[in-house]
């Protein structure tokens, strides 16, 4: 670990000289590297406001989050968030107590963000998610602009009912898997797990409550500047680390327990040697296949919705 | 009724108690070999493992396992159902575990877990699989248009030979939610399926707002198996799922799982696992 706490420092001094307390942080091909190789704790809330977009729609929308946290709200709705606020990560200290400010605040941002966007609402996930984002930024009103960026902008209609933009993805994953790791994808296929067993809660939650802390803010780091595609890269390393230990596992059972493994392996702990074999092992990952690959899902499961 | 060591449906603690037996009087207790010089480990290991507890219980309990004396291994798969915070997977917990946490993690997706009980001549191995209790992330577990696109559907109830429908007693709706849950299943899932209902939470009983009677009559007039539970306290946790066991077909050849059939690679945690051969049935 000692030997992260070097890399923190010397990627600190670096950001040292990019980001200034007062001016947001614009985007460049540094930045962008820079956010690969990890964001400082210290850094990071405000970084990210920046690079995400969050700051303008900030911007655009003031006195929204205030309008949206006053509105009459639907019962429903704040009743399966309740449901789940001393479910979240119940062993933080953070989200423990019952007084805690925290808990509150993830009441706020998750029942204000399902009125202001409520063909999306409140989905299962966000809880995680806004609870991470709470425990980074410190402002209520970011982490709510944090989230309508994540859930309009850098993630591909994840959330939406019937989460198709979520199939599409795992769609796209399915076929990444069958170009990068063939024999993989023949297993899988052989035994009969799709890939949608493992992958359907590593998407939802951005890999909060999957991968450790750590890891999954580094990984959000390039989320926010990138966009999803690092989600795909993280579950293709995460799938090729694994590799010969998922191909070991002989039927339906034991391959499940295997994906059940994937995150634990201690090679995600090493969050920055982690972050950088997403980049190297899996390979180039051309956006424009990408983008094709997504149009071509989403065309057949069109097809499949409508003849259904 | 049952082996001896399986009485307190704990098969994993049975195995326990059947490796810390075979330990004792197989190995060696003197002192030029200690325990530890015996290799248990590796695939020698567990081939060495595995002729000890066969002649352990076919000594003390006059059991072979290596013909079908034994009896069949069914293996089934089970999903849990119900509303958001009903205790689903408090259920699976206490039942795969014996554990209890107040504040349960909300299940995003479907969770996966085995358990294996013992009755008469019969080991019933579950898959079971915990779901997700909100609407849109079942909607997208579930969705019929799902199976033609990406086949997940069958990876879920639709291959289940039995399910677990769970409600609170101290929540109306999530009755209602169960009702409507059971009507799916026997529209939609195959027709020989095993539903139990289990009124959960009933630990909680001067918050009831469900009568016992009520969930009687309607799980009697729907052929449903029917226990009020308390993963809390562990009331009926292992028992409806015993019941469940108990009614599953355990001859028919067709109702095996998916994942029947083959031999697991770790074969040293349950004693009859190895006996599985290549049959594609449940049983055997």
């Amino acid at each position: 670990m000692s030997e992260y706490l070097v890399v923190l420092t010397r990627r600190a001094v670096k950001w040292d000289k990019v980001v200034d307390p007062q001016h947001r942080t614009r985007k460049s091909i540094k930045v962008k590297r820079y956010c690969r190789k990890g964001i400082p704790s210290s850094q990071r809330a405000q970084v990210w406001f920046d690079i995400s977009g969050a700051r303008k729609r900030w911007k655009h929308g003031q006195g929204v989050y205030k309008r949206m946290l006053d509105s009459t709200k639907d019962a429903q709705v704040v009743e399966s968030i309740k449901i789940d606020l001393h479910r979240t990560f119940p062993e933080n200290i953070h989200f423990t107590d019952d007084l805690s400010s925290k808990k509150e605040s993830l009441f706020n941002v998750l029942s204000a963000y399902a009125h202001y966007n409520p063909t999306v609402g409140y989905c299962q996930g966000f809880n995680y998610i806004v609870a991470l984002l709470l425990l980074v930024v410190k402002q209520e009103e970011h982490v709510f602009w944090l989230l309508d960026v994540l859930v309009t902008k850098r993630l591909p209609d994840y959330y939406s009912s019937g989460m198709q933009g979520l199939r599409v993805e795992q769609g796209v994953l399915d076929e990444l898997l069958w170009w990068k790791m063939p024999a993989l994808a023949q297993h899988m296929k052989t035994i009969g797990v799709d890939i949608a067993i493992p992958t359907t809660k590593w998407f939802i939650c951005l890999y909060t409550d999957v991968l450790p802390t750590e890891t999954v803010l580094r990984i959000w780091d390039c989320l926010f500047y990138e966009g999803s595609k690092i989600l795909l890269r993280v579950a293709l390393n995460l799938l090729s680390l694994n590799e010969q230990k998922l191909l070991a596992c002989n039927d339906f059972v034991s391959l499940c327990d295997g994906f059940k493994n994937v995150t634990k392996s201690s090679e995600t702990v090493d969050c920055h040697n982690f972050m950088e074999t997403c980049f190297t092992v899996p390979g180039s990952l051309p956006q424009r296949k990408i983008d094709k690959l997504r149009s071509k899902k989403q065309e057949m499961l069109t097809a499949a919705v409508s003849t259904s | 009724m049952y082996f001896s060591w399986a009485v307190d449906l704990d098969p994993k603690g049975a195995n326990n108690q059947i490796k810390e037996a075979v330990d004792k009087r197989y190995l060696p207790e003197d002192d030029d070999i200690s325990i530890d010089d015996v290799d248990l480990t590796g695939e020698v290991g567990v081939e060495r493992r595995a002729s000890l507890e066969a002649a352990f219980l076919e000594e003390i309990f006059h059991i072979r396992t290596s013909d079908q004396y034994l009896g069949k291994i069914c293996q089934f798969k089970l999903v849990l159902l119900g509303e958001s915070a009903v205790g689903k997977s408090s259920l699976v917990l206490r039942f795969v575990k014996g554990q209890f946490h107040e504040f349960q993690e909300s299940t995003i997706g479907a969770a996966f877990l085995t358990q294996t009980v013992c009755l008469d001549d019969t080991t019933v191995k579950f898959e079971i699989w915990d779901t997700a209790g909100q609407e849109n992330i079942l909607l997208f577990i579930f969705i019929k248009s799902f199976v033609r696109y990406h086949s997940l559907a069958p990876m879920y109830y639709r291959g289940a030979q039995a399910a677990i429908v769970v409600y609170d007693i101290t929540n109306t709706d999530t009755f209602s939610r169960a009702k409507t849950w059971v009507k799916e299943l026997q529209r939609q899932a195959s027709p020989n399926i095993v539903i139990a209902l289990a009124g959960n939470k009933a630990d909680l009983a001067n918050k009831r707002v469900v009568e016992y009677e009520d969930a009687q009559s309607y799980a009697d007039d729907n052929g449903l198996l029917f226990m009020e539970t308390s993963a809390k306290t562990a009331m009926n946790v292992n028992e409806i799922f015993l019941a469940i066991a108990k009614k599953l077909p355990k001859t028919d050849p067709n109702a095996g799982g998916q994942g029947a059939g083959q031999q697991r690679p770790k074969g040293n945690v349950d004693l009859q696992e190895r006996n599985q051969g290549g049959s594609g049935g449940c049983c055997k």
